[in-house]
């Protein structure tokens, strides 16, 4: 991906557009080793996808009118806390401004955990770089660093809208099960605290969790209770793999809820990999679906990299833009020596936002500078996601 | 420059785990357990830092110590078994301990927000170095300390009759025993002079990362213990560091660049290392 | 008493996958008193192989890709054999011990690469069928599972006792000096032995593909836990033992799983070994003395 970067950057030089000397750097970095692969390919083809439509209409303007090329860059952290840690030191090594990621939520809590905690604060020795995340989602992460920014789908917004229209949309359902991937950190909080809390706000009553691991193979014994308990809706927070497995224990054992909900992150090409004909009809609330014109433009563009246009993914394509506005409004000088500076201007503008542009509208930046995105309820039927709400 | 720090602290903390392991490997046993004694440690440690706001030092101590009195308490039983049962009686153990901490939930409210382990979730916040003002380089100097301090160690116990004694059981027990040494004696020692090892490394390395979690003590990382001895050697201990060094700072680091096929070669070349020098890199013939 | 018993069952019948794993471990330290850390990822490695049929040959049988998945392992064992154990003198176990270490991840990396690590359909024979007794069910895949897993151990039984192959592996397997006095090719043996667990270890690769339904390489790392805990439990070297012990741990974990939680499982099975250890150190079936 570094050699098409290259190409990238050789053919728009060759190209003649302006301001060939001057460049600002873009690092992402997130998993790119272990299963989770996936997720650091399309983030980093996203990342490239929209620098080059940056760069195409001129790129950056500076402070001092001139117009500088954005260039990408992107690191595997393998999904580990250590590694992540090295690759944003050695980012804030480079002329990098900013970086995009992590993949991992266990990667971005140690992660903002070294940066300073609260900025202007000398006492603290922290490293000073602004990280605007596209994917780790565990609720709450930002609030550790005013570093630390995130464009992720607030899930606590989204499950509690999901549950609110299902509690319309079919006033006589009343129970819910959960069925929880228990030893990791963004499945097992999303179930903990948001969709049971969210669920029991709305009127139904949660009768009780199945729980099993990230790499479990027998879901036997959990689908009994499941299928003892008899609700009306399950709600199944995990991952592709280990909800295909048990998907297909369900279907095994006859147990056909009225309505099944699903992960955030497991609305993507992941689950129709494994399991499409058992995930049929799950509803999942997404940030992500090709439904505008925008949106459909971005995946286009982001395929052309070798990507999949998904609802992290699409963040990353998302921060990117983002990022251009902010470099444009907080006025950066794009001098390599005042490299510190521009990051802290970067920071600030970030900070600063209250409103951001989003592929499906407007995104609300909180003051724990995370994000409320826009989303909807996308459906499985056949071998894609479609919409089968729009809340908004 | 800070990179370089940063990584020098990572191969810094790599190595005292490597060397926990490497004491023990003297012996002739292969431990998996480090792991668990470095887990003890961090948890230990961080939670003196972080609760109790003991300052890192003492924090340091107690964790090595709880580490030591773990790897005593797994050294009597796990002398019952010897070989390949002991690989796995202690991977057992470390597996036990990483369950222990999945499960293990101890938070206390401290300003607006709760910190301390919890569960699955991990351990967030072990801000120790930062919020004492402390730069990467001087941490660096702190993890280095200890590193120097073990190494000289642990070269002063092979120049000594322990380290003797140490090999010779490692060489042939039956001979050893046959000698006079006590196995029990020796053994047990070795253990527990490991885990406290493991657990300093533990506690540098909870507030390196800044957060802990039972994912970052499992079964891979107690590998990476015994192999940073195996690939480096058993000759002296600059094998161990040397190994950590081939593999933090070249294979996970220095291949960066590569990219993708970076996670390809790691694998790849660790085979290819131990075909080509099976003794470990680091070895001198008749030395 | 249902629970208890459906959890049994269930436990059991998915226990012929570990019992599969445990059986290449034990058969591997037999022969070569050593551990291959690369077996279980190697499996895994040879299911996703399976899955190449179905690249070339939309819609090939469940059979066609389960054969393919069992010559994929014979192949990958002949591989790691060459890899991690031909080249390396045997006075050094344990740089065998780290080259498997590395075979296990350079293959777990090649299956994330040829995959972008997303969880793949795998295939499955008699997944609908669900034999009832009143409330209580057996999975009619699992009971193929076990069948093969069965029906494997008894052709390598056969394999390892009627033939003259075998003779010469177990002629090695205790005493490999005598064995190759006797003009046994000591390292041709070993490779076969590491060919025949491969071919194992690809069957029951699939056979944990087709009964999870979905392959990931997330499965590697706790298979190669299950599958040495297996092997000790076993007795190191028992065939029969490895298979009872497979069995033993799968229905026990599945038992613990019922009633203290999916979080405190694993743990009662290290206890399992450990009361293994501490009492009978020899494993299920013992040898009469000799070797540890």
């Amino acid at each position: 991906m570094k050699k098409l970067a290259l190409a990238v950057a050789l053919a728009l030089a060759a190209g003649g557009t302006l301001a060939q000397e001057k460049t600002v750097r873009i690092s992402g970095f997130g998993a790119k080793t272990g299963p989770v692969r996936s997720f650091g390919i399309n983030s980093e083809a996203a990342m490239l996808a929209a620098a080059d439509l940056i760069n195409k209409g001129g790129g950056v303007r500076l402070a001092d009118g001139s117009k500088a090329r954005i260039v990408v860059d992107f690191y595997d952290d393998a999904c580990n806390a250590e590694q992540g840690i090295s690759v944003i030191r050695r980012i804030a090594g480079t002329d990098a401004l900013v970086a995009i990621g992590p993949t991992c939520s266990n990667v971005a809590e140690p992660l903002f955990g070294i940066l300073q905690k609260k900025v202007d604060d000398p006492g603290d020795t922290g490293l000073q770089f602004p990280v605007f995340t596209d994917v780790a989602i565990k609720i709450g992460l930002a609030r550790i660093s005013e570093w630390a920014f995130r464009n992720v789908p607030n899930e606590m917004t989204m499950y509690s809208s999901l549950f609110y229209w299902l509690r319309q949309k079919y006033p006589d359902l009343k129970t819910v099960w959960g069925g929880v991937e228990e030893d990791f950190a963004h499945s097992r909080t999303t179930w903990h605290v948001v969709m049971k809390d969210r669920a029991t706000a709305n009127n139904f009553q949660v009768l009780g969790e199945s729980k099993w691991l990230l790499a479990d193979t027998n879901f036997a014994t959990q689908v009994r209770e499941m299928k003892k308990a008899n609700a009306d809706i399950i709600a199944i927070s995990a991952h592709p793999f280990s909800m295909c497995g048990a998907l297909k224990e369900m279907q095994r054992q006859g147990v056909k809820p009225k309505v099944l909900v699903g992960l955030t992150s497991s609305s993507s090409l992941e689950t129709l990999q494994g399991c499409a004909k058992q995930a049929q009809g799950m509803i999942i609330p997404t940030s992500f679906a090709p439904v505008n014109k925008e949106a459909k433009f971005a995946a286009e563009q982001t395929a052309k990299f070798k990507g999949t246009a998904d609802l992290h993914s699409m963040a990353a394509w998302e921060n990117m833009f983002i990022l251009k506005q902010v470099m444009e409004s907080e006025r950066i000088s794009g001098d390599k020596s005042q490299i510190q500076a521009d990051r802290r201007k970067i920071r600030d503008g970030l900070a600063k936002l209250k409103v951001t542009k989003g592929l499906l509208g407007d995104t609300k930046r909180t003051d724990d500078r995370e994000a409320d995105k826009p989303y909807l309820f996308v459906q499985a039927r056949g071998n894609e996601w479609v919409v089968l709400h729009n809340p908004l | 420059m800070d990179f370089y720090f940063g990584l020098i602290q990572l191969i810094g903390v790599h190595t005292l785990l490597g060397l926990s392991a490497y004491i023990v490997l003297l012996t002739g046993q292969v431990s998996l357990a480090q792991a668990a004694f470095y887990a003890i440690g961090a948890y230990v440690s961080g939670m003196l830092t972080v609760l109790a706001e003991w300052h890192i030092v003492p924090a340091l101590a107690v964790g090595g110590l709880a580490g030591a009195a773990a790897a005593c308490a797994v050294g009597f039983p796990a002398l019952r078994v010897k070989g390949l049962m002991l690989v796995i009686a202690t991977l057992a153990f470390g597996e036990g301990v990483r369950i222990f901490f999945f499960n293990f939930d101890y938070q206390i409210a401290k300003g607006d927000i709760k910190v301390g382990p919890l569960g699955g979730e991990g351990f967030r916040q072990i801000r120790f170095f930062p919020e004492n003002g402390w730069t990467t380089f001087d941490v660096m100097l702190f993890i280095w300390l200890f590193v120097v301090l073990v190494m000289a160690l642990l070269w002063w116990f092979d120049r000594s009759r322990y380290g003797a004694v140490l090999r010779a059981v490692g060489e042939d027990e039956v001979a050893a025993q046959s000698v006079g040494v006590n196995l029990t004696a020796v053994k047990v020692s070795a253990m527990t002079v490991g885990g406290a090892i493991a657990g300093i490394a533990g506690c540098l390395y909870a507030h390196y990362t800044t957060h802990i979690e039972h994912a970052s003590f499992n079964v891979l990382v107690a590998t990476f213990a015994i192999a940073y001895p195996i690939v480096g050697g058993l000759q002296s201990v600059f094998g161990t560091l040397a190994a950590v060094v081939f593999v933090q700072g070249f294979l996970v680091e220095g291949l960066r660049e590569l990219g993708d096929w970076r996670n390809l070669l790691f694998g790849a070349l660790i085979v290819l290392a131990m075909n080509l020098r099976p003794q470990g890199l680091f070895w001198r013939r008749g030395a | 008493m249902l629970d208890f018993l459906q959890a049994v069952s269930d436990g059991v019948l998915f226990g012929a996958t570990y019992a599969l794993i445990g059986i290449g471990f034990t058969l591997v330290f037999g022969v070569m008193h050593k551990i291959n850390m690369a077996y279980a990822a190697a499996s895994i490695g040879a299911a996703y192989s399976g899955l190449l049929l179905l690249e070339v040959m939309a819609g090939a049988p469940p059979a066609a890709v389960f054969a393919c998945a069992f010559l994929a392992g014979g192949l990958l064992g002949w591989v790691v054999y060459l890899a991690c154990f031909h080249f390396i003198p045997l006075s050094h176990p344990l740089a065998t011990l780290m080259s498997t270490v590395g075979m296990l991840l350079l293959i777990d990396e090649v299956v994330v690469h040829a995959t972008d690590g997303m969880p793949q359909n795998y295939p499955a024979m008699f997944d609908d069928v669900m034999l009832h007794a009143g409330e209580f069910t057996l999975r009619g895949d699992l009971l193929l599972v076990f069948g093969v897993c069965v029906a494997a151990m008894a052709c390598l039984l056969a394999l390892l006792y009627r033939t003259r192959l075998g003779l010469a592996t177990r002629a090695v397997s205790q005493q490999p000096i005598a064995a190759q006095l006797c003009g046994i090719q000591v390292a041709q043996v070993n490779a076969i032995t590491f060919v025949i667990t491969g071919l194992l270890g690809g069957l029951a690769g699939a056979m944990i593909g087709a009964s999870v339904g979905t392959l990931s390489p997330l499965l590697s790392g706790p298979l190669t836990v299950k599958g040495l805990v297996v092997t000790v439990i076993g007795g190191l070297g028992s065939i029969p033992g490895a298979i009872v012990a497979g069995l033993l741990v799968g229905g026990f974990e599945n038992v613990f799983q019922l009633y203290r939680g999916v979080t405190e499982r694993d743990l009662y099975v290290m206890l399992l070994l450990f009361a293994f250890l501490v009492f009978r150190p020899g494993g299920i079936f013992a040898p009469r003395g000799g070797r540890d």
